[in-house]
């Protein structure tokens, strides 16, 4: 799992010296940002559901063809694969906060998953508009304070890059 | 290999959950003591010479027939090779001290070491002994507790290796104990 303190063990192992000077500078400058960054973790935790409800719905409000017969969204089942892989995304961004990187989003998200949404025949447009509305929803100081809503808007649109 | 912000991470997927609160507040207790891991880090690598060969030094002080011919230190050769996995150890000790995270010194370190020191003939109570030094050591560099009192009183040769880091002051307990802990776990690999 790669995050800054990871990436620096591993460089520094490779060539069998002590972490540097520069090794512990780049790991100050990175836990500086963490508490933002945990801030907005904890915000998603708690507030998850709402989260990723209100998500769900922008898609499905801004594409309501996907409900008609032959859709991507054709029955309740299908419906609530959307939610549940909007939830898996938000996690990911947890996770992501936590660690201070995009490995989690990378690893577990978005390797292969423009492969899987084309073979099972599901558009991408309607995640970018559920993501959207989350990411534009977020207001400081009102759900989070400035700097975590800076981190939180990035990793939302690492996802909604990845997935246009 | 993990730090303490992937070992969450790893442990909240295995359940598909989100990252705990109390998750959260450990890291928030990580990230408020970082200084202070950074300050412990800094003061094992600015050492680690002195560390390594005062340890490897007082293994052999207390037990002189691995100098004498037959011993596991004999020639030059072997007592470089002692003095470099001294250094490694010591090494491995300061990135798990840095991750917060025992997992690289365990995968990358002490996984399969004592096999391998048993096939080599090494002894396991010198090197363990070895490393036990080491802690003391570290604890004392970590802590700053190392005094010139204490370095004038064995011998006027380490005098010129005293180094004290200059930190500020402050609470060093957990991080300290932390590192006394990757310190065992060495330890308690190679008996």
């Amino acid at each position: 799992m790669k995050s800054v303190v990871t990436t620096v063990v591993t460089s520094a192992d490779a060539s069998g010296r002590m972490p540097s000077q520069s090794d512990l500078e780049s790991v100050q400058g990175s836990i500086q940002r963490a508490q933002a960054r945990l801030e907005a973790a904890d915000k998603i935790t708690s507030g998850f559901d709402a989260i990723v409800r209100e998500a769900g719905d922008a898609c499905f409000s801004k594409y309501p063809y996907l409900r008609q017969a032959g859709e991507a969204g054709d029955n309740q089942g299908k419906v609530d694969k959307c939610y549940r892989d909007v939830g898996h995304y938000m996690r990911l961004i947890n996770y992501c906060l936590v660690v201070g990187g995009t490995g989690p989003l990378d690893e577990w998200g978005i390797a292969g998953a423009r492969e899987v949404y084309r073979t099972l025949n599901i558009p991408t447009a309607p995640y970018v508009a559920a993501f959207a509305q989350a990411r534009d929803r977020g207001c400081a100081p009102r759900d989070m304070s400035a700097e975590a809503l800076k981190e939180y808007k990035a990793l939302l649109s690492y996802v909604i890059e990845s997935l246009s | 290999m993990l730090d303490a912000f992937s070992r969450a991470v790893v442990s909240a997927d295995a359940k598909t959950a989100c990252i705990g609160s109390g998750e959260i507040a450990a890291l928030k207790q990580y990230i408020a003591k970082a200084n202070t891991r950074l300050d412990a880090v800094n003061a094992l690598t600015s050492n680690a010479n002195c560390i390594v060969s005062d340890a490897v030094a007082g293994m052999i002080c207390e037990n002189t027939g691995l100098i004498q011919a037959g011993g596991n230190c004999y020639p030059n050769r072997r007592m470089a090779a002692c003095l470099r996995d001294g250094e490694i150890i010591l090494r491995y000790v300061a990135y798990a001290l840095l991750a917060g995270d025992a997992s690289v010194l365990d995968d990358r370190c002490l996984n399969g070491l004592r096999e391998t020191y048993v096939a080599l003939g090494v002894p396991l109570t010198s090197q363990s002994r070895a490393v036990a030094i080491m802690k003391t050591s570290s604890m004392a560099h970590i802590n700053e507790t190392n005094t010139e009192a204490q370095v004038a009183a064995s011998n006027a040769m380490l005098q010129q290796r005293y180094n004290k880091m200059e930190t500020i002051q402050g609470d060093c307990s957990m991080v300290s104990a932390e590192a006394a802990s990757y310190f065992d776990r060495v330890i308690s690999a190679l008996s």
